[in-house]
């Protein structure tokens, strides 16, 4: 697919510099990228101050929450070149090899490496907050994607794109649950991040990584803050599509970073 | 005779000349005439494991959605399959396996059993379904809830009712037994137990049951004896009155319609999953293959015989907002019709599919 592409797109940019970047950053397949990879950096917080599972907040609407679980699945990323044109990173239906599940619980989960770019600068990043419908579909998956890992619906087919779980005394349900998961097809959504001050630059020798922000409080704001009285268990696709709607607004690239790589064997 | 022809040919008479000798030394060993059926049973067994499982799509048939080419069939990924299927450590308690509600004798269906029965005597909503012909199945369940086949076996594992089980759990039961480590290895090619290796092992099981092979299969590949008068009257009125929502040749268009059996319905049926208020009270439209082996009838098994479904969509059908158009009024059928067309129903049984013994529990 990209090396149809990439012809068409490297004939509309008229550079022949581009063509050689472009050539080694994509050729070859199975050579050693010639950059460190981008690194993304999720900074989750609450309103401006760190997020932490099991502590007491404010909802924008005014009712209290404590969240007992946060998991989200990050998939589908791909960088913008300076041109506008795309870097997509080839995928492997057979792999889940380009899927994160960020997991409040273990932060070690909201830093990881972004699939191996091309030199160059780049102007912005874009990633899928759940994973695409083909994968959905696609049967028995590894890595990421094992339902194992308590992110995939059983009574009905489908991943859980984002999930919440927390009480609130605002939620009537037993001991106050409050459960919002957001999945199955249709229900991914797409967040776009520009690099507003400055490109991301994708060199040998150098470590780039987005830092970006996840607010937490902005799920429950927006124009309509989220009331837990009235919504506080969702857990099928048909209902979830306002929640859906919601997660888009919950990233924000707060910085880039450039420092030298560490010298690679 | 075909390369292929004398290569049967010489199996079959590897496998005769083996069973005489195992019986004669049966015989000459132990006297004991009760380790005699238990000997055969064993020669059966292994006689028939050399049938190597496979998944080829019947004459006239349909592609099916289940691609195998991503779970390529094996002996060793089947017999994995096999042994999952029919193992209680799936289920919390031991207790249940997937055996437990989808027996053999009964086109894998669950024999006199309304609605599923699982672990710590527990009921189900609804009636355990027949399993064959599952690879052209486009959504499973009776509200189409699950879209894969590969994942399907995770809905019962989890149900509270069913197996009661996690998926996460279950890998790490069987991580911990040498012998499905031994298993998994020989399946997959290499050491190491996922839930992806799993439930690809128990689709190559439970994907490759096709059956195909009733007296209605045989009359339409061209044996007009195969059926008898009566029999052939009642599949004129059916394809005349019934196979437009039960399409041949698999017996169902896989559509999920109401028909009308409540007024007044309980369960929402497609509804839960679409939320589309048309699709309330609508069950998969379920393929008639072994239909009179799988009593009881209907999603919530409410129907113990055949003329009993017959005579529901003759006298009581149930007007409803989304009661399929087709039934309303039900649909008319004096009593010879009736008859004829029950006695058809029951030329829909696979014997050969339901004795096939590569998919029976294996004696280990």
């Amino acid at each position: 697919m990209h090396a149809l592409s990439f012809p068409v797109r490297l004939a509309a940019a008229g550079s022949l510099a581009m063509a050689a970047v472009l050539l080694a950053g994509c050729g070859g397949g199975g050579s050693a990228p010639a950059a460190p990879a981008p690194v993304l950096e999720l900074d989750q917080v609450w309103a401006g101050k760190p997020f932490a599972l099991n502590e007491a907040v404010t909802t924008p609407a005014g009712e209290e929450f404590t969240a007992t679980r946060l998991r989200y699945y990050l998939s589908g990323f791909r960088l913008r070149r300076a041109d506008g044109t795309w870097f997509e990173p080839k995928t492997d239906a057979q792999s889940s090899e380009g899927y994160v599940l960020v997991d409040a619980a273990e932060p070690a989960s909201a830093k990881f490496a972004l699939p191996a770019a091309p030199v160059g600068e780049y102007s912005g990043l874009e990633f899928r907050v759940g994973v695409d419908d083909p994968r959905n579909n696609a049967g028995a998956q590894t890595g990421a994607l094992d339902p194992a890992k308590g992110m995939f619906w059983t009574w009905t087919t489908g991943y859980i794109h984002f999930k919440l779980e927390g009480r609130s005394p605002a939620s009537p349900e037993p001991e106050q649950r409050v459960t919002l998961h957001v999945g199955g097809d249709g229900l991914s959504r797409t967040v776009y991040l520009l690099f507003a001050t400055k490109p991301l630059k994708v060199a040998e020798g150098l470590q780039p990584t987005i830092h970006v922000v996840v607010d937490v409080a902005s799920f429950f704001g927006g124009e309509v803050p989220l009331k837990l009285a009235d919504t506080h268990t969702v857990m099928d696709g048909p209902h979830a599509v306002p929640l859906a709607d919601r997660y888009v607004g919950l990233f924000r690239v707060d910085h880039l970073h450039h420092e030298p790589a560490a010298a690679r064997p | 005779m075909s390369v292929r022809g004398i290569v049967a040919g010489v199996r079959v008479w590897i496998a005769g000349a083996l069973v005489a000798a195992l019986l004669v030394a049966v015989l000459a060993g132990t006297g004991a005439r009760a380790s005699i059926g238990n000997a055969r049973d064993r020669l059966i067994e292994t006689v028939e494991s050399w049938r190597a499982p496979s998944f080829a799509v019947p004459a006239g048939w349909p592609k099916p959605v289940y691609d195998f080419s991503g779970n390529p069939v094996t002996r060793a990924g089947f017999a994995l399959g096999r042994r999952l299927f029919y193992d209680p450590q799936l289920s919390r308690d031991g207790s249940t396996s997937c055996a437990s509600c989808h027996q053999q004798f009964a086109a894998f269906a669950h024999y006199d059993h309304p609605v599923s029965h699982g672990i710590r005597n527990q009921n189900g909503t609804r009636n355990a379904p027949g399993l064959f012909n599952l690879a052209w199945q486009p959504a499973l369940m009776w509200d189409g809830s699950v879209h894969h086949l590969e994942v399907q076996p995770l809905a019962p594992i989890s149900n509270p009712v069913e197996m009661d089980e996690s998926i996460e759990h279950v890998v790490a039961k069987l991580s911990a037994d040498d012998t499905y480590k031994k298993d998994f290895a020989a399946a997959f090619g290499s050491p190491g137990i996922d839930s992806q290796r799993l439930l690809k092992a128990m689709t190559q099981f439970v994907g490759t049951m096709v059956s195909a092979g009733s007296r209605y299969d045989r009359y339409t590949r061209g044996e007009p004896d195969a059926l008898t008068a009566t029999e052939r009257d009642g599949l004129a009125l059916f394809r005349a009155r019934c196979a437009s929502c039960h399409a041949e040749p698999l017996l169902t268009d896989f559509s999920y319609r109401n028909n009308g059996l409540d007024a007044a319905p309980r369960d929402r049926g497609r509804e839960t999953v679409t939320a589309k208020e048309g699709d309330f009270a609508r069950f998969r439209v379920p393929s008639l293959r072994n239909v009179a082996l799988t009593p009881p009838y209907m999603h919530d098994g409410r129907y113990d015989t055949l003329e009993q479904v017959v005579d529901h969509y003759a006298d009581t059908v149930q007007p409803s907002p989304t009661l399929d158009p087709q039934l309303a009024g039900g649909v008319t059928l004096d009593a010879a019709q009736r008859a004829a067309l029950v006695a058809f129903l029951k030329s829909l049984s696979d014997e050969r599919f339901v004795h096939d013994r590569r998919y029976a529990e294996a004696r280990r």
